[in-house]
């Protein structure tokens, strides 16, 4: 599009996108708001039972709606490329905007729970068979940094290129050393041509 | 605006965020991701508008993100994109969508976004 329209109201940034995603209560706002320049902005879909498949809504005052929402987080690097943050809604049934929010995606934070891990599997799952680069963030948020790195990469069943970390989300530099582990798998990628 | 009374019989919570798109669920255009940048068109006077795409243009007058406006407004993310697609096709605003989301950035913008975050 014709940038150069947006005279006088300043440079349009490029925009890079990151997921941030793992089960209810595995610290992903958290993480977005430690990080994020701006306090976690919050938006919301809202839906028919029957999803997209909607043109119009005379008559339809009958149907089941749902509301979707979506947690995010701006970070400026310069005056042309923003990081965007998106906490990945938990449940299955909104894989709808998972598909949204993996087009074009730069790559994905998964947050795992020693208590619930089974509950990154359906975002591990996700992100491999979209080949979304992923690295996997335990959140070791009692503080206790107890979890053995390599039991949890046996139970979540990682391949041995994806990194995983422990981390504590609610502090900004561990959250930065997670989006700086993802960053790095990205370049790795980019330089060995996968 | 709104072709439902309020607290008329029928009413539903889908009713009524979509009512100052006139019923319209879909957007005119597909181009406005999430990230997608949309910035006011200084030059074009917004007189005419409703108070709904008035409100996001003057959010506009800067470059924001799709999900941005949506957050700023309060209006729920798929009205956003019809109103914003409306002021697309009339000219009152422009999109900026980043090359890279069709393509990973190449491996000296991703040298530099990785300095640039452990900056931070």
């Amino acid at each position: 599009m014709d940038v150069m329209a947006s005279e006088g109201a300043g440079p349009v940034p490029d925009t890079l996108k990151i997921l941030v995603a793992g089960g209810f209560g595995a610290g992903k706002t958290t993480l977005v708001s430690a990080v994020s320049e701006v306090e976690s902005l919050h938006t919301e879909e809202v839906m028919t039972s029957e999803s997209v498949g909607v043109d119009d809504l005379a008559g339809v005052e009958g149907k089941t709606t749902t509301t979707v929402a979506l947690d995010f987080g701006r970070i400026t690097l310069d005056e042309s490329t923003v990081v965007y943050l998106f906490g990945t809604p938990g449940q299955k049934r909104f894989s709808f905007m998972w598909e949204e929010l993996a087009e074009g995606a730069l790559g994905a934070v998964v947050l795992a729970d020693t208590r619930r891990l089974s509950d990154s599997f359906g975002a591990i799952d996700f992100f491999e068979s979209r080949g979304v680069p992923f690295v996997v963030a335990v959140n070791c948020f009692d503080g206790q940094r107890t979890h053995r790195g390599d039991d949890v990469r046996v139970a979540l069943d990682l391949e041995d290129q994806v990194p995983l970390l422990l981390c504590d989300a609610r502090s900004r530099e561990s959250a930065k050393e997670v989006l700086v582990e993802l960053v790095a798998l990205v370049l790795r990628m980019e330089l060995s041509g996968v | 605006m709104s072709g439902v009374p309020p607290g008329e019989p029928g009413e539903s919570s889908l009713i009524r965020p979509y009512s100052v798109t006139g019923g319209r669920t879909r957007p005119s255009r597909s181009d406005l991701a999430l990230t997608s940048q949309v910035v006011a068109v200084p030059s074009m006077d917004p007189v005419e508008l409703d108070p709904e795409p008035g409100l996001l243009l003057s959010l506009c007058a800067r470059p924001v993100s799709v999900a941005e406006a949506a957050s700023r407004s309060g209006f729920a993310l798929g009205v956003v994109r019809i109103l914003l697609a409306d002021l697309l096709d009339q000219g009152y605003a422009v999109v900026h969508s980043s090359e890279w989301e069709k393509r990973r950035p190449d491996a000296a913008t991703l040298r530099s976004v990785l300095e640039r975050i452990r900056a931070l």
